[in-house]
């Protein structure tokens, strides 16, 4: 302040020095001026003064429009104007023809008129914050933002007039500069009748934030279009702006940010309107009735989110223009809905699967189970009934491949688990996934002895379990599972989903052919067990060879049934299961005569122990959907 | 109708029920401008900067609670998580999604849960408990991970200091 003074006596004696020293050697006003201008001393002396004056000019301006500035808006301009400062060298480099007085003091004069308006940009910022405006305060703001304006706009037209008339010269960058002025005094303006209109009304203003966002968003677009508009005619009538640069990449910014806000604020508000319900006076008495948000009680128009927190719609939207997340426990909004959405058929059966799968084995087996499935939800239904005639008949089999049905449930419940978390890969491994039930599911029935059993079918599985780790068990965290997903989804897109949700029907196929098969074998077992409670190795051994004759009309009926199928998950699901069902044909032969082999060298006593184990398991009686024995048996 | 902001600032402000011994009464440094909020911190017993009292300053942005705070103190201060011109890094300060360390899980970012009250006991725990993997302070890190003794000398120079001694 001292030195500020100081400066200003000095400049005014120096000049007041210098101009009397001329008068004294010319005596006359004319001849006094004109050695004033030649002599380069004095010049400088005079440049000085006239910027001192400028400075005090300023002082005095703000003293009038803002009275004390405050610290953070002195250090806003003070920054601002070093960047201006910059900006104008650089720009007498590109003018330096031009260069005179004149144009130095309409570069200053710029400046002069820049500072201001970021001060009044501030200073109606400011009225957000500030518990009390004064009357002052508004006499102040408009009239600033009213001379300013007309300065603009005179400096504007002045511009166009001259580049009118005298071709494009240094008045393109007054020009320019100064519409870009005028439109910060319109966001300014339509800012400040924001505020005031808020001011006055009694409640919360809801939509003032949209209002805001919306004047962004055009104003924004206005000064990229003249930003762009001046690169071009700069480029095309001078050389690059570089001066240009830094105020035309914020402006783009910032335009970007208001078009990225704009469109985060739509989603926020279709969102809040569609997606979550409004918290009922219940709710509001089973919470604290306070927002999180803003710390006020939530009489009407609170919002509740899936995770059951509830805040104010305006509130809540405004920060769901950041962020979609719940304030307090940062749940993830949109993914949590667009699960319930987009996801609804899939992962709904999906937990249940598996979660099924390993608690009730046995109510699984129960045959009665079975039909209780909605038909539509496996595709690969269809091959299933099928099934029930080479299973049935291969009773033979049945003793030795008492094993098999305890050790493939288990398998199956590790695909069933491992399959979810395999099926967030990408659309190659899910398809090579879907295809690989397909093999697997007709191998089933043919697949009985036990040593091929748990190999044959489920080693080719292309999924294998590092997928298990990623994935803990669905159902208990559903919602850490639904944001690896989704991180997938959004790189796939529905591509991956349809994928996955083929996948995820393919592991309720794979569990239900589990099922099928255990059901098929108690079947076979309820069948062979009465009549002959005490059976050996050798009518094990001779009913297999029943099973061989019965095993050869096996592909004719499969491939009837699973074309003819009403279900007919049908395109999909019949395909591969025709391919693989000749393909297992091979596969069933080499296990009839291993399993044969294994029961003719097998001891009794271990087949009686299986058989019994069977008899234990089979709690209720045979379902009506259990394949009636094929005729030959 | 005053904006969200200041409304939100001064329910914490009249909601002053003692936050801990380690923090002294914050408000704002004049009524007129609830956007920029003094507080004292007191140094956390048992550390290398008990018995020191810290000046700060809280500067709140025009659409707080939806933007973290800024906080400075404007005492000196040596440590791993302050930078030299006394800005505080800390995860709570920061909206996720800008990390300017990159260490941070987002669990403990800003959100409109957090305020002043428990930005100020973060700040109080920091103290106590330098991470020294998001370094403001690359020295004072360098200096707490391999030169524990001289940077308890340093911090007991800066409590001396913040004191007036
Ligand atoms: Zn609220
Ligand atoms: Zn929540």
């Amino acid at each position: 302040m001292v030195r500020a003074a100081l400066v200003t006596a000095t400049s005014m004696a120096l000049t007041g020095a210098v101009v009397a020293h001329a008068y004294l050697l010319k005596h006359q006003f004319y001849p006094t001026v004109v050695y004033l201008t030649k002599s380069s001393p004095s010049m400088a002396v005079l440049y000085i003064q006239a910027f001192v004056l400028v400075f005090l000019l300023g002082k005095i301006m703000r003293k009038v429009f803002f009275g004390q500035l405050r610290a953070a808006e002195m250090e806003h301009l003070i920054e601002r104007s070093w960047y201006a400062v910059t900006e104008t060298c650089l720009a007498f480099t590109v003018f330096r023809d031009d260069f005179s007085p004149r144009f130095v003091a309409l570069f200053t004069l710029l400046l002069f008129l820049k500072c201001f308006h970021w001060l009044a940009e501030d200073r109606v910022d400011f009225m957000e914050r500030s518990p009390n405006i004064s009357w002052v305060f508004h006499l102040r703001v408009l009239s600033l933002l009213g001379l300013l304006a007309v300065m603009d706009f005179l400096f504007v037209n002045h511009a166009c007039h001259s580049i009118i008339t005298r071709g494009a010269s240094v008045q393109l960058v007054f020009g320019f500069e100064y519409a870009i002025l005028l439109t910060m005094i319109l966001t300014t303006f339509i800012k400040y009748v924001l505020h005031t209109v808020d001011l006055q009304s009694e409640n919360p203003w809801d939509n003032k934030a949209v209002y805001m966002l919306y004047t962004e968003l055009f104003t924004g677009f206005i000064k990229v279009l003249l930003y762009i508009a001046f690169m071009t005619i700069m480029i095309k009538v001078h050389t690059f702006p570089l001066f240009a640069i830094r105020p035309m990449y914020l402006a783009m910014r910032q335009f970007k940010k208001a078009v990225t806000d704009a469109i985060m604020s739509r989603r926020a508000i279709r969102n809040m309107n569609t997606l979550y319900p409004d918290a009922t006076p219940e709710d509001l008495q089973a919470s604290d009735n306070v927002c999180i948000i803003c710390r006020e009680e939530m009489v009407t128009g609170a919002k509740k989110l899936p995770c059951n927190h509830i805040f104010h719609s305006s509130c809540l939207r405004s920060w769901f223009q950041r962020q979609q997340t719940c304030p307090t426990c940062r749940m993830d909004v949109l993914r949590a809905s667009n699960n319930n959405q987009a996801q609804a058929p899939a992962p709904a059966p999906a937990p249940a699967a598996p979660a099924n799968a390993p608690a009730a084995p046995a109510p699984n087996v129960a045959p009665g189970m079975l039909p209780g499935f909605p038909p539509g939800v496996f595709p690969f239904w269809g091959p299933f009934p099928a099934v029930p005639p080479p299973a049935a008949a291969a009773p033979p089999a049945a003793p030795a491949a008492a094993d098999a049905p305890p050790s493939s449930t288990d398998t199956t419940q590790a695909a069933g688990t491992s399959q979810p978390t395999s099926s967030a890969a990408d659309a190659a491994t899910s398809s090579a996934a879907a295809a690989a039930p397909g093999s697997a599911i007709p191998g089933f029935p043919f697949s009985f002895p036990p040593p091929p059993f748990p190999a044959a079918p489920w080693l080719p599985m292309p999924p294998p379990p590092p997928f298990v780790s990623s994935m803990p068990p669905p159902p208990p965290s559903l919602s850490r599972l639904t944001e690896e997903e989704l991180r997938e989804l959004e790189a796939e897109g529905r591509r991956g989903l349809e994928a996955r949700l083929q996948c995820l029907q393919n592991i309720h196929t794979l569990l239900d052919a589990a099922m099928l098969n255990i059901h098929h074998y108690l079947s076979t077992v309820a069948t062979l067990a009465p009549p002959r409670p005490e059976g050996g190795a050798a009518e094990a051994g001779g009913a297999n060879r029943e099973a061989a004759s019965a095993g050869a009309e096996s592909p004719a009926t499969e491939r009837d049934s699973s074309t003819s199928d009403p279900v007919g998950g049908a395109t999909v699901s019949s395909q591969p299961a025709d391919s693989t069902s000749s393909a297992s044909d091979a596969e069933r032969k080499e296990n009839w005569d291993e399993g044969a082999a294994d029961d003719e060298n097998g001891e009794p006593s271990a087949a009686e122990l299986r058989r019994r184990r069977l008899r234990k398991l089979e709690t209720s009686p045979s379902s009506p959907t259990s394949p009636s024995p094929p005729p030959d048996n | 109708m005053a904006g969200t902001a200041l409304k939100r600032l001064m329910a914490e402000y009249k909601h002053d029920d003692p936050i801990s011994p380690s923090v002294c009464s914050p408000g704002p440094a004049n009524e007129e401008n609830f956007f920029e909020w003094e507080a004292l911190i007191m140094g956390p017993e048992d550390t290398c900067f008990e018995g020191g009292v810290f000046p700060a300053i809280l500067s709140f942005p025009s659409d707080y609670p939806l933007s973290p705070p800024k906080m400075r103190f404007t005492c000196d201060m040596f440590h791993p998580n302050i930078y030299p011109d006394g800005r505080v890094c800390i995860s709570i300060l920061h909206a996720p999604g800008d990390d300017p360390m990159g260490y941070e899980s987002s669990a403990e970012r800003w959100s409109p849960v957090q305020s002043v009250e428990k930005i100020l006991l973060s700040v109080v725990s920091m103290l106590a408990e330098p991470n020294d993997e998001s370094g403001a302070n690359v020295d004072a890190s360098k200096m707490w991970r391999e030169d524990r003794e001289q940077f308890y000398k340093l911090a007991q120079k800066i409590v001396r200091k913040s004191l007036g001694l």
